[in-house]
């Protein structure tokens, strides 16, 4: 079809051979996680490392439910962007509106997914969800609010948003001119149909901002309104989710808009102003989050309530400090890294300039070691002792910080790659605080004197998290395969 | 209606841990599922130390968090107190088992025939029992039970589902005790109906002090303690259960 004089824009229905060796290996790693479910299934959920709270000394949610959260986290993103685009005319964000509204849909799709993998009985589930729902569940909000509601609104925000393209791209004789057709619907782009659906989609971006902070709180809700799990028990925890859910999806968002610029013949129309403002709006969220975190560490440390000290201990200096810390650096450095632009420029330039190359370097030998740690840490290989594992994860903490410290330089010149960093730093960030969230009320704190439990994801959890992830690029990749991820120009139309 | 409860004289128990045994051969749960546990605890440093013992079956509570959270309804509260779960709808989520602040609650983490003590087809073991497959099973605990008329009693059922203390429901509905208070050699578990002035549990607690565990939560449990006081930070236990499936 590259070949044809009028191909369609955005690399819509052109399938390169790089193109189809990605779509080969996520493929691949998706039937790799739907392999893990299908053991899973069979064995049952002993495959996970989760056990009983209290005598068995486990967490009984762990990685399944701390990704839905994140990727629940993640749709906050979309629809917020693609809703604050249209209520306030930030109209030179346009080009990430339907990056941020797709991301939104599939983000979704992978939360409900990774909730059917945590469940038990998962055909029971879906059945009994709806049969006998009881809105006294804290779950009843998330699977009614956020999976229902907000996905069913993301989608009709997205098929109202794509109209007009769809209408346009029908105009040109193509495989999926049919296509076009069924999602423009009679659309034929007159003024008097414009001004329709701006009023149509206007109120729709009304109503789904109020609806997203409801859906993140009722999320935050399934945890903090918990009295019987100290750590969890908490007003902030609704808040916090809404602020994390913003950290993690705009991170992500700069991303996916980075690659965009980068992949894409139409790149430049990703501008770096997009990548300004989304940066100062991520850089603020962070902020927000780390002022959230001291809050809440205070309360539980200063009065001390016992069972809460125990678990901010577990945090601070205890089992889960390398995560905790890590996820703070995470944010702390994303925040950094995002606040560099505001450098004078007299300064900016004085910077020496290092060779990408080194940090590079650097980098890949942190994550070498970081894979070679996490496979002993999931009892894969243990080439190293436990004290030498200690130190080369320092080692890998050490290399990755100087990695960053040598690009800082180049970042304060790139904004694009500064937003890339960034993104995937709080992105880190939130996960590792995902995981704080749930798991360490469950192994400690317990209320009654039960010993400290322990928590330790196997390979089955770890594939299915990573066959979602494949899955939602596969989608995501796809999608953008088959519609414009950008606005069509009527002008380039009219010379078609 | 009667309003059932357990009275738990922590003076008389001496951790002999029966009633745990009680409950697993009554209600056939799996491997590493205590739904009765007792506590095994140490005040103080040697030499000056001081042990006692505390059992802790589900607490029923009349205002439970585990029966609150559930998205389908598969733990309830029952007109006589009990908390049941019926694990014909139970989806396994495990939100009632974050919930609960007691930690009673025990997922079948895979299938409970296999996650017996003894793998009951082994030849070995086969060649012991005569090919009889124990464990037995009670047909009492596949009745429904309750006006609700739910399948609620006993363990082991299917993997996937949450299984706890049923207070012996299957048992109590024919006016019998829990297996738990029926063995308890010393006598230092009751069980009975409050509404009943008459009642073992209605007299002990009008005569002895009585507290219950993680009352401050608001949970109300229908499970009483006399004769001691509550675990603190000075409680540790000795003898830890700490077995996994």
């Amino acid at each position: 079809m590259a070949e044809q004089p009028h191909a369609l824009p955005y690399g819509v229905g052109r399938f390169s051979h790089r193109f189809l060796i990605l779509l080969a290996v996520l493929t691949g790693v998706v039937v790799w996680g739907l392999f893990a479910y299908a053991h899973q299934l069979a064995e049952g959920l002993v495959v996970k490392g989760l056990r009983d709270i209290g005598t068995m000394g486990g967490a009984t949610w762990g990685l399944y439910v701390a990704f839905v959260i994140y990727f629940v986290g993640v749709s906050f993103a979309g629809i917020t962007v693609a809703a604050l685009i249209r209520l306030f005319h930030l109209d030179h964000l346009r080009p990430v509106s339907r990056m941020a509204e797709a991301l939104t849909i599939i983000a979704l799709i992978l939360a409900a997914s990774c909730v059917v993998a945590d469940l038990g009985q998962p055909l029971r589930g879906i059945i009994n969800l709806f049969r006998y729902a009881r809105p006294q569940s804290p779950f009843f909000g998330t699977f009614s609010l956020v999976v229902s509601g907000y996905l069913f609104a993301s989608l009709v925000y997205l098929y109202l948003d794509g109209r007009r393209d769809a209408a346009l791209m029908a105009r040109r004789p193509s495989r999926l001119q049919g296509f076009y057709r069924l999602w423009a619907a009679g659309y034929r782009d007159t003024p008097a149909e414009r001004a329709r659906h701006e009023r149509v989609t206007l109120w729709l971006a009304l109503a789904i901002v109020p609806l997203l902070v409801t859906a993140h709180s009722t999320l935050g809700f399934v945890f903090g309104i918990q009295s019987g799990r100290p750590g969890w028990y908490s007003t902030l925890q609704a808040p916090g989710f809404v602020v994390l859910a913003g950290v993690s999806g705009i991170g992500l968002l700069l991303i996916i808009a980075a690659i965009m610029r980068v992949t894409l013949p139409e790149g430049k129309e990703v501008h770096v102003g997009i990548f300004r403002w989304l940066g100062t709006l991520l850089l603020f969220l962070t902020v927000v989050y780390l002022y959230f975190m001291v809050a809440e560490l205070l309360t539980t440390l200063y009065t001390g309530t016992r069972h809460e000290a125990e678990i901010s201990r577990s945090l601070l200096v205890g089992e889960y400090a390398w995560l905790f810390w890590g996820s703070v650096t995470g944010l702390v450095l994303g925040a950094l890294v995002l606040s560099l632009r505001f450098l004078p420029t007299n300064v900016q330039t004085r910077l020496p300039s290092v060779s990408p190359r080194w940090p590079v370097l650097l980098l890949i030998g942190a994550l070498l070691l970081t894979g070679l740690l996490a496979l002993q840490g999931l009892d894969l290989i243990s080439p190293f002792s436990a004290t030498t594992a200690r130190w080369l994860a320092s080692v890998a903490a050490v290399l990755a910080l100087l990695a960053l410290v040598l690009s800082l330089p180049y970042l304060s010149r790139n904004l694009v790659a500064a937003s890339v960093i960034a993104g995937i730093l709080v992105n880190l960030a939130a996960i590792g605080k995902r995981i704080l969230i749930v798991v360490p009320s469950q192994t400690h704190g317990n209320l009654l004197p039960y010993g400290t439990g322990w928590y330790q994801p196997t390979w089955s959890e770890i594939s299915i998290i990573v066959g979602l992830f494949a899955l939602g690029a596969l989608l995501y990749t796809l999608f953008f395969k088959i519609f414009p991820v950008m606005e069509v120009h009527a002008h380039e139309e009219g010379a078609a | 209606m009667a309003r059932y409860a357990m009275v738990i004289d922590l003076d008389r128990c001496t951790g002999c841990r029966a009633c745990m045994m009680a409950c697993k051969v009554e209600n056939n749960t799996p491997q590493a599922n205590f739904w009765m546990y007792v506590f095994r605890f140490e005040e103080g440093h040697y030499p000056n130390t001081h042990i006692w013992f505390m059992p802790r079956p589900c607490m029923h509570c009349d205002n439970p968090p585990c029966a609150k959270v559930c998205p389908v309804g598969a733990r309830y509260k029952r007109v006589d107190g009990l908390v049941a779960t019926d694990w014909d709808r139970c989806i396994g989520c495990r939100y009632c088992e974050v919930a609960c602040p007691y930690g009673v609650n025990y997922f079948n983490w895979k299938k409970p025939s296999k996650n017996y003590y003894l793998d009951w087809q082994a030849k070995d073991v086969q060649e012991v029992t005569g090919g009889a497959v124990p464990p037995y099973r009670n047909p009492d605990l596949d009745q429904p039970y309750g006006a609700e008329r739910r399948r609620t009693a006993g363990g082991g059922r299917l993997k996937g589902v949450i299984e706890k203390c049923t207070f012996c429901v299957h048992r109590v509905e024919r006016g019998q005790k829990p297996a738990c208070v029926q063995n308890c050699p010393l006598f230092a578990l009751h069980f009975g109906d409050l509404d009943d002035p008459n009642s073992t549990v209605s007299q002990l607690l009008r005569r002895k002090p009585s507290f219950r565990l993680l009352e401050e939560l608001g949970t109300e449990p229908r499970v009483y303690y006399v004769g001691g006081h509550p675990p603190s930070s000075e409680s540790h236990q000795i003898e830890e259960v700490r077995v996994r499936v």
